[in-house]
């Protein structure tokens, strides 16, 4: 565990590099289905529709849609990416936590 | 490194935190920037056995149950390990949720945990909806403390707790030096030997000294409108938990 620690820390300090996230099937893991009663859209705080087709969150009002990685749901606004563009939207902040 | 750092201590400062809690099995809680899970692991924890001594006091009042009976509490057991508690562990860094995941499927951690990438500043969560709200070694590093003060308030129940472990003041002269002795000239040497990284130990032990003390914290949090604020020192006020109620 000492050693799982410290290499988040040295790959949080060094500000990262997105090397070998994804293994392969990550992206198919589904969203706890509890979680849906409390996750609102942190811009307007209105309810979301779960896509189970993408596996994202959709904010229609807005047209912004919260990507779910490794069921991980992603609920950082600068992440997101708008239902109208393509997405090349990943890279949610590294920042030191 | 944590370990390193703090000799094993963080652990106990964690286990208080929990125990200062009190969580009863039903519990809702929103661990905030508790990437890894610490907190997360110990509420589980610390609901289960709750909830076992729970059903322990109502076997044994029960003497002459029917087989039925006792089937049917048998069944109760493995569904309703934890009561229905629920923990939600948001973070700003994916990396920490990721290990956080990871050892949680290690321990066997399977229900009742949620992980959600989320900023404090801006929590994607609805009003009043969680019972406590803790935020452990996380509120130094939050850029505007007083939103996400704010958005603990808006999260939370009315009755509910907010709770903040943090690294605070120690106001006993002597300590202070020690400490400062300690903090300036061995920590970021453990963080070269350990980690390979000076710089981001060194900016551990200045944003320490840079974050609020005690009192100061105590009034951002009441502005925020918590009620009933108060904080706990622990280790003459190396750490300190400050605890607010919405009421």
């Amino acid at each position: 565990m000492l050693r799982c620690g410290t290499a988040v820390l040295r790959r949080a300090a060094s500000g990262g590099g997105g090397h070998g996230q994804g293994q392969g099937s990550s992206l198919a893991q589904p969203l706890e289905p509890s979680l849906l009663r409390f996750l609102v859209c942190p811009l307007s705080k209105r309810p979301l529709r779960y896509e189970e087709a993408t596996n994202e969150l959709i904010n229609e009002e807005l047209g912004i849609v919260y990507p779910i990685i490794d069921g991980i749901p992603n609920m950082i606004p600068e992440a997101a990416r708008t239902t109208q563009k393509k997405p090349p939207a990943e890279g949610s902040k590294e920042s030191e936590q | 490194m944590n370990d390193s750092m703090t000799l094993g201590i963080h652990r106990v400062w964690k286990d208080i935190l929990v125990h200062k809690m009190n969580p009863s099995p039903g519990t809702l809680l929103l661990d905030v920037a508790g990437g890894t899970g610490d907190i997360a692991f110990r509420f589980i924890n610390y609901v289960r056995s709750v909830r076992e001594r729970q059903l322990q006091r109502k076997l044994r009042h029960h003497q002459n149950l029917s087989w039925q009976e006792i089937a049917e509490s048998y069944q109760e057991d493995k569904s309703k390990s934890l009561g229905d508690s629920q923990v939600v562990v948001c973070d700003i860094n994916k990396e920490m949720l990721k290990v956080g995941k990871q050892r949680a499927q290690h321990l066997g951690y399977t229900e009742g945990l949620s992980w959600v990438l989320g900023n404090a500043e801006e929590l994607p969560f609805d009003d009043d909806k969680f019972d406590v709200y803790t935020i452990a070694f996380g509120i130094r590093n939050v850029t505007r403390i007083d939103l996400a003060l704010q958005e603990a308030y808006r999260v939370l129940k009315p009755g509910g707790r907010f709770l903040c472990l943090e690294f605070s003041h120690v106001s006993n002269p002597l300590l202070s030096s020690l400490y400062d002795l300690y903090s300036f000239q061995v920590i970021p040497v453990l963080g070269e030997v350990i980690a390979g990284d000076w710089k981001s130990y060194q900016y551990l032990v200045e944003s320490i000294r840079r974050f609020p003390p005690q009192e100061e914290l105590k009034a951002m949090i009441e502005d925020a409108g918590f009620l009933k604020v108060d904080y706990q020192n622990l280790n003459s006020g190396i750490v300190a938990i400050h605890s607010g109620f919405k009421l």
